[in-house]
């Protein structure tokens, strides 16, 4: 058995608040390590929002948008109404002021000025009790900012960023760069008067990857400045729809990675964490974990033709990242290509940028990719197969007429975000969409690729080809689209920028919430095959399967499974790298291995006595509860079964002890019954043992019906007594003349012999060894864990709510209650053997019968023991019936709701045709993409700039700024009102 | 090799998938190296999921194309296998012969595909980097290959350079005892080094000998049948053609 996962079901739909969270980019304050300063726990400040209209001071020409603010400490947050246009998250302790402004009566509005300068102006227009309370809450959370000191680091911080440089009129860097942005120093960085100097990648020193003039280097980032000066940059940055605009045409190299961790939301914790990266270093530095070896492997396959990863800057810079990474996330730890994407990043960004883009694309952005199961790779293809199932039927259809699965080429798209399939140029371009827009670019990129290739592809046979005929396509991205076109403009688009266009454009009904649907849509899917993936390759990992059939293993892996849920064992530990390690040692491979806890959880499931079942009636139900029973004998059976004495059990382990009792007769099971007892295995049961023993025993039989077994259990210990004197070996050579009262509780005293004839004697015992404890082991089917519900409809929700754990508790308390009032509360104890139902007294045997004899006997016996185990109805249960359908009650509502998927399907797949109808391909506005002659363009600069921004304009969607022409005024007005005195 | 086949009847090229399993580092992408070309620097990229890779291959009067799937031998990829082996006619599983898990580790994969893959599967075990272990003359080019980087993979961190005479020292899994298993699990059995190139070529030799070719021929015949088939010749010209400068570096089988 590897390990056993069972992390994909504590999964969560992110609520209401988190959501925010993601769409805004800001981390949470429980993944974005500990914030420092951070309010108190329990002091949680209040989030709010408000409806407003935005407008932008200083030189700006932006139309004001109406939108929602949300206050989220320690962020304040905007979205346009039609949730892209406009949108930003500033970090309060960068509003140096806000003031109220005196305006008409009746508009309420607010004035903030960031430390930089930049103003903007914020209309409430909710009622004015909310503006209030909003006014009220946000100067509330202003002040825990000031007192948590945070206000100081800002100006610090913007030294770091390098769009801090480049809005200075006279930028003291431009002079150190040449053309692409590295530096001509050699990347030598000295900051002047020892202040600290802007973070920048390996780029600096070996070059940017890329034409500089091809890529348009100059002119865009004299876009970008103009940009960073009116909007803001870095951690105050405003996204207008020009920056969406610019961010799509390709973003310039030096400002590359600074312009990621602002998009990403990254920038925000590494303000929030300073020192952090430096510290994890430092904390392991020459430590190992498990994914050092690994890492190690890769760290020379990683983007190997770029030069700075030919030499030990890029590799140590590169193998810090991943370290620190793995480090801090050791259940990811690494996995393959991420190697790729933290190379690719470090060109464009420091170590620490790089650590913390990491960390948002591994939590965030990409959730469960890199995972040890890879549960999000594995959903997220999932999700584009039915993608393009929606969008491309036809190639859908054809792909599964000639079996080809989309996986094999689109599943390094997604893990290395095209950067393995690309050349780089362009893979980067994407990754700049990717960080701006979210994991919905990966998508809308790869079923345009795929609609680019539309014909061909109909025409390949195999995987084979469909690998082949994507790898063409990729290394033809930089030539003509239509190189056959009689306009010079035309043939100068390339196929990276119809790839591009074509995505932005006929995909652009790939949303977010797209996305966020499909996943939900198959999550339990990919759960589910997941893990009867691994419950497959567990059982044929086992060594061997004894006795069993491979069902009956499935459902002892079922019971371990279950108990791994509820009760999951330590991580397993990487066992210290031992200095005596000879050569021969055998490493292992990790694998689950449960501790008594979840043993006792595990065996409650299989075995009748390990569990206390209360049937309780009290007038309205009659249900079971269970409870794990906790005794000695437990504890004794998981040590018994702890071959290989580490303190734990496997899979392994627990088969084998299975089948060392599943499977036993008479005589076999009183062995067995009797090692389990003799500590030392020497043969010989102490008196203390036989004491320990008829305890178990008393522990087996506690909820018996009747005497019976409490009076064998005492003739038995009588008996074991008389017999174990008598047997002695000193009174042997005596003729038992002097029995030997000396002998100590804890020295060897009763053998295997005397112990099974003391058993015989007694009828009650025999029978319970020759089938019941045989019998009290039950391979039964673990009644399904519940996903949580993925089609959170209404009722949906409503059930799930209703439903839970606790409040299935709380009914049950509530019934008791009522039950007990009423006089009708009953609890009764099911009986883990139940052969005696009445009271009755059994003889005591007179005679003992030769072993021969019973052997035949028990062989009839164990027959049947094995087909009563494979109908798994067990005949000495006393009450089966009542109590399953109880249960049964439950599930069959849940089902219903199930089933009410399929017809939501139905509508749905309607609504997808009607999507496919729309996504017929609209012509190329050919004549909107930009003019590309770079001989052309060369004197002029003015004219490059409208080179670029035709580009731009190509991807120009309609923005409704969502404010009528009044209102426009307004904000105009209010831009140069003067604050209440 | 190319005139062989641009020159004989489109049919004769029999198109064979196979797929690399093995545990990490033991040179899965090494020995497909020395088996597609010589360079070694000419793939030095990673693994994602799978790296496929093709090569045309001459058994008596049939060309064998090779479509081969390299996957990524990290454990957590190990859900993604049956993606690439599902329809494979060959597989080779490789082992470490330095490290005694990693047969282990093939013993579970041959497992998984005996009972998930293809029934007629044709599986080799090999067992990699067997220049490390052999006295003298090759301990001597072992020593240099630790520098040789990540693109033989042979180079395990950690792993000193041997001493000539512990060369056999280093050996965790002795022949016999893998040649024992490869005959009672009913494999093919070598024992390979992607350094000097040794038994790698037999591999596939073998492989080629015991794949049921005209059973592979019948049915691919069967599937020209199927619409859309026009485009198969088409597609296959076209990766024809693109093989022919590799093609005189391709064994001479």
């Amino acid at each position: 058995m590897a390990t056993i996962s069972t992390h994909l079901r504590n999964f969560k739909e992110p609520d209401k608040d988190e959501q925010a969270l993601l769409f805004f980019s800001i981390p949470s304050t429980a993944t974005g390590g500990p914030a420092k300063g951070a309010p108190a726990p329990g002091d949680d400040p209040e989030k709010m929002d408000i409806n407003a209209v935005l407008s932008l001071g200083g030189q700006s020409q932006e139309d004001p948008y109406a939108g929602k603010l949300h206050l989220i400490p320690p962020y304040l947050a905007f979205v346009s109404l039609d949730r892209k246009s406009v949108k930003f998250s500033l970090p309060l302790c960068t509003i140096r002021r806000v003031e109220r402004l005196n305006a008409r009566a009746g508009i309420y509005a607010l004035s903030f000025s960031l430390w930089h300068g930049m103003k903007i102006v914020v209309q409430l227009t909710s009622l004015r009790p909310t503006a209030d309370l909003f006014c009220e809450l946000l100067s509330k959370a202003l002040k825990a900012e000031l007192q948590a000191g945070r206000m100081k680091a800002v100006k610090p911080f913007s030294k770091t960023c390098y769009s801090e440089n480049l809005v200075l009129e006279s930028s003291p860097v431009a002079d150190n760069e040449r053309e692409d942005g590295s530096l001509i120093d050699g990347g030598e960085k000295v900051g002047v008067g020892g202040a600290p100097v802007f973070h920048g990648g390996l780029g600096l020193k070996f070059k940017f990857p890329g034409d500089p003039k091809k890529l348009r280097e100059a002119s865009k980032t004299k876009l970008w400045t103009t940009y960073l000066r009116v909007h803001g940059r870095h951690l105050t940055l405003l996204r207008y729809p020009q920056c969406t605009r610019l961010v799509q045409v390709g973003l310039p190299n030096r400002l590359r990675g600074e312009m990621w961790e602002t998009l990403s939301g990254s920038i925000y914790l590494r303000f929030m964490n300073p020192g952090y990266y430096e510290q994890i270093l430092a904390d392991n530095k020459g430590r190992n974990n498990t994914s050092t070896e690994e890492i190690e492997k890769d760290l020379h396959r990683s983007l190997p033709e770029y030069s700075a990863y030919q030499s030990e800057d890029g590799i140590g810079a590169l193998r810090r990242v991943l370290q620190a990474y793995s480090f801090k996330n050791p259940e990811t730890g690494y996995c393959q290509a991420m190697n790729i994407l933290a190379a690719a990043i470090l060109i464009y960004m420091s170590e620490e940028q790089a650590f913390w883009l990491l960390e948002v694309v591994c939590d965030r952005l990409l959730p469960g990719y890199y995972s040890t199961t890879m549960h999000g790779t594995l959903l997220d293809q999932r999700v584009f197969e039915s993608l393009v199932a929606r969008c491309l039927p036809i190639i859908h259809d054809y792909f599964q007429e000639v079996d080809v699965q989309l996986s094999v080429a689109s599943l390094p798209w997604f893990l290395s975000l095209y950067i393995n399939s690309m050349p780089m140029v362009f893979a980067f371009r994407i990754v700049d969409c990717f960080f701006a827009m979210g994991p919905r670019v990966l998508f809308q990129v790869g079923l345009a690729i795929l609609k680019i290739n539309g014909e061909k592809l109909l025409q390949i046979q195999d995987d084979g080809g469909f690998i082949h005929l994507m790898r063409d396509y990729f290394s033809s991205l930089g030539e003509s689209a239509h190189p056959d076109s009689p306009d010079p403009r035309a043939r100068a688009i390339t196929r990276f920028q119809e790839l591009l266009l074509v995505s932005f454009r006929e995909f652009a009904v790939i949303t977010d919430e797209t996305i966020f649907a499909e996943r939900r849509k198959y999550r339990n899917e990919i759960v589910t095959s997941i893990e009867s993936f691994s419950k497959r390759s567990s059982i044929r990992n086992l060594k061997t399967l004894q006795r069993f059939t491979k069902d009956q293993v499935g459902l002892v892996y079922d019971a371990l499974f279950k108990a791994v849920c509820i009760e999951p064992p330590p991580a397993p530990v990487q066992p210290p790298i031992a200095l005596l390690t000879t050569k021969d040692a055998v490493e292992e491979r990790p694998e689950t291995r449960i501790e008594l806890r979840t043993f006792r959880l595990f065996l409650s499931e299989i075995v009748t006595w390990a569990r206390d079942d209360k049937i309780v009636t009290n007038g309205f139900q009659q249900r079971v509860d269970r409870e794990v029973a906790e005794h000695e004998l437990i504890d004794r059976l998981f040590y018994f079964w702890d071959f290989s004495f580490r303190g734990s059990l496997s899979f392994q382990d627990l088969v084998t002890g299975l089948d060392g009792v599943m499977f036993n007769d008479l005589m076999e099971n009183i062995e067995w019954f009797f090692n389990l007892h003799d500590k030392n295995k020497d043969g010989f049961l102490t008196k203390d043992e036989v004491l320990t023993l008829s305890e178990s025993m008393l522990f087996i039989f506690r909820f018996e019906v009747g005497d019976a077994y409490l009076g064998a259990i005492s003739r038995f210990m009588s008996n074991a007594f008389e017999y174990g004197d008598a047997l002695l070996p000193q009174s042997e050579g005596e003729d038992g003349e002097l029995p030997s009262p000396k002998i100590e509780s804890n020295q060897p005293y009763l053998n295997l012999a005397t112990f099974r004839m003391v058993v015989l004697a007694d009828e009650v015992l025999e029978s319970f060894f020759e089938t019941d404890l045989s019998a009290s082991f039950r391979l039964e089917p673990v009644p399904l864990m519940e996903l949580p519900t993925a089609n959170s409809g209404l009722l949906g929700g409503l059930w799930s709510t209703l439903a839970s754990d606790d409040n299935k508790k709380l009914f049950h308390k509530f019934s008791d209650e009522v039950g007990k009032t009423i006089g009708r509360h009953q609890v009764i104890h099911r009986p883990s053997i139940g052969r005696y139902r009445s009271i009755e007294e059994p003889r005591a045997r007179e005679s003992l019968l030769t072993p021969s004899m019973r052997r035949s006997a028990s062989k009839s016996s164990l027959t049947q023991d094995e087909s009563s185990l494979k109908t798994s109805s067990a005949s000495t249960t006393s009450l089966p019936s009542t109590t399953t359908a109880v249960s049964l009650d439950t599930t069959s509502s849940i089902s219903q709701d199930s089933i009410a998927s399929p017809a939501e399907y139905n509508s749905l797949s309607l609504v997808q045709a009607a999507n496919a109808a729309l996504m017929e391909r609209t012509p190329f506005a050919i004549d909107d993409a930009g003019d590309e002659d770079d001989e052309d363009e060369e004197d002029e600069e003015e004219e490059v700039n409208d080179g670029v921004l035709d580009e731009v304009d190509a991807f120009l969607e309609a923005h409704d700024p969502g404010v009528s022409d009044a209102d426009r005024e307004l904000s105009k007005d209010l831009i140069n009102a003067e604050p209440v005195k | 090799m190319a005139d062989a086949a641009s020159g004989s009847a489109a049919d004769k090229s029999v198109q064979v998938k196979l797929v690399l399993l093995g545990e990490a580092a033991v040179g899965k992408s090494s020995v497909v190296l020395r088996f597609v070309s010589n360079e070694f620097q000419a793939n030095k990229e990673p693994t994602i999921g799978a790296a496929f890779l093709t090569q045309k291959c001459r058994l008596e009067d049939r060309v064998l194309r090779y479509e081969i799937w390299d996957t990524a031998g990290q454990e957590r990829f190990h859900s993604l296998a049956p993606m690439y082996y599902r329809n494979a006619q060959a597989a080779v599983v490789v082992y470490d012969v330095t490290k005694a898990t990693s047969l282990e580790k093939a013993k579970t994969w041959v497992k998984e595909l005996q009972r998930q893959a293809n029934p007629n599967i044709v599986i080799a075990l090999a067992g990699n980097k067997v220049d490390l272990v052999q006295p003298s003359p090759a301990a001597g080019s072992s020593a240099s290959e630790s520098e040789d980087e990540a693109d033989d993979a042979t180079a395990t961190p950690g792993e000193a350079p041997a001493e000539a005479s512990d060369a056999e020292n280093l050996r965790q899994v002795p022949r016999e005892e893998a040649q024992a298993y490869a005959e009672e699990a009913g494999l093919l059995f070598f024992e390979t080094s992607a350094k000097t190139g040794e038994g790698v070529v037999e591999v596939f030799t073998e492989i080629a000998k015991k794949i049921p070719l005209e059973h592979i021929l019948a049915s691919s015949r069967g599937a020209a049948g199927r619409p859309g088939a026009a485009g198969r010749s088409a597609s296959q010209d076209v990766s024809l053609d693109e093989n022919q400068s590799k093609g005189k570096d391709a064994c001479n089988c």
